[in-house]
């Protein structure tokens, strides 16, 4: 399994991801950068209307627009936010790893325990 | 980490109907469904991968990159909505046109016009002169002849005018008696003459009198006319 596969599994299952995602769209709001993700996002609409007009394949290629987008968006995300976000993600998924394999251990104890009272 | 704990406990038993005990680790027992084990597998997959610090780096990179192109599709989206619906255009409202802009100058009104008073003369029909536009109908009302206070004015002078014309038509023709009579009877007639002249000169004279008297204010209307 590849690394990218883990890690979303992983933190859609114990519902990390939400809550990166919202402190994430919380920061970004905050800081602006969705506004200017907007604009951005507006005048390469404009830009696209205004070149090709005759043939409306602009429509079509809607995808490759946000290809377009979004590595410029990328570089809009300013320093802060982004670090915060590093670090808020690492801890996350560290502490995760290390608590788990406690867990696990004791866990194990437990789980036999209550197995044969059970059965 | 005790809260991290508790929710890392209680979403896997929501996936898990089966488990009695919401705890992330269940060995395969009799009563583990497929879902705990799927769960399971997950878990530990990812604690083996995060074993190596290059795989952590890569994953907290590849979380960030997958988050911020989410938003960022999240937003392009929107934008497009908002253009396909034609709201983009109403969003921004329309420019403001600076033929049409209200002018603050401090002696124009609001349309650039000036305030001060403009010289609108109108030409009277009667005596041909230009009179201001404000005092156009009281000029033509005592230029015509037909207001109220004109029409006084008037007969008052034609009243006096017959008498003045009256008094003379009738002393010139009592004089004529009077000289035929002065003919036949000399000075009584004269007298006579004379007295009636004197009688019609001095009632008309009396209303001459009357009249420059009670029209001397001039022109006002202060006072019920009467001067101190």
């Amino acid at each position: 399994m590849t690394v990218s596969n883990t890690v979303d599994q992983y933190t859609v299952l114990t519902g990390d991801r939400s809550k990166i995602k919202d402190l994430l769209c919380n920061r970004l709001t905050e800081c602006g950068w969705r506004d200017e993700v907007r604009l951005l996002c507006r005048n390469i609409l404009m830009e696209k209307a205004v070149a090709g007009a005759v043939t409306s394949n602009s429509n079509l290629t809607l995808e490759q627009l946000i290809t377009e987008v979004t590595p410029k968006a990328r570089t809009l995300v300013p320093d802060a936010v982004k670090k915060e976000l590093l670090m808020k993600i690492r801890t996350i998924l560290t502490e995760n790893e290390t608590e788990g394999t406690d867990n696990h251990d004791d866990d194990e104890d437990d789980e036999d325990e209550n197995g044969t009272e059970d059965n | 980490m005790s809260t991290t704990a508790a929710a890392t406990t209680t979403t896997p038993s929501t996936m898990s109907n089966n488990q009695g005990q919401g705890q992330t680790t269940i060995p395969g027992t009799g009563t583990g469904t497929g879902a705990a084990k799927t769960t399971n597998r997950i878990i530990n997959n990812f604690r083996a991968l995060l074993k190596d610090p290059n795989n952590l780096d890569e994953a907290v990179n590849y979380l960030y990159r997958t988050l911020i192109d989410d938003a960022t599709a999240g937003i392009f989206i929107e934008t497009h909505h908002l253009r396909k619906t034609g709201n983009l255009a109403a969003l921004d409202g329309l420019a403001e046109e600076s033929a049409y802009r209200i002018c603050e100058m401090p002696n124009l009104d609001i349309f650039g016009i000036s305030t001060a008073k403009k010289p609108m003369d109108c030409t009277c029909p009667n005596c041909d002169r230009l009179v201001a536009a404000a005092r156009f109908a009281p000029h033509l009302e005592k230029c015509m002849g037909m207001g109220r206070i004109s029409s006084r004015i008037a007969s008052r002078r034609l009243a006096t005018k017959e008498g003045t014309s009256a008094s003379s038509s009738s002393s010139s023709t009592y004089m004529h008696s009077g000289g035929d009579r002065g003919g036949g009877g000399g000075h009584h007639a004269g007298a006579g003459g004379t007295d009636d002249e004197d009688d019609v000169d001095w009632s008309s004279d009396k209303r001459k009198k009357k009249s420059t008297q009670s029209s001397r204010n001039n022109g006002s209307k202060k006072n019920n006319g009467k001067t101190f």
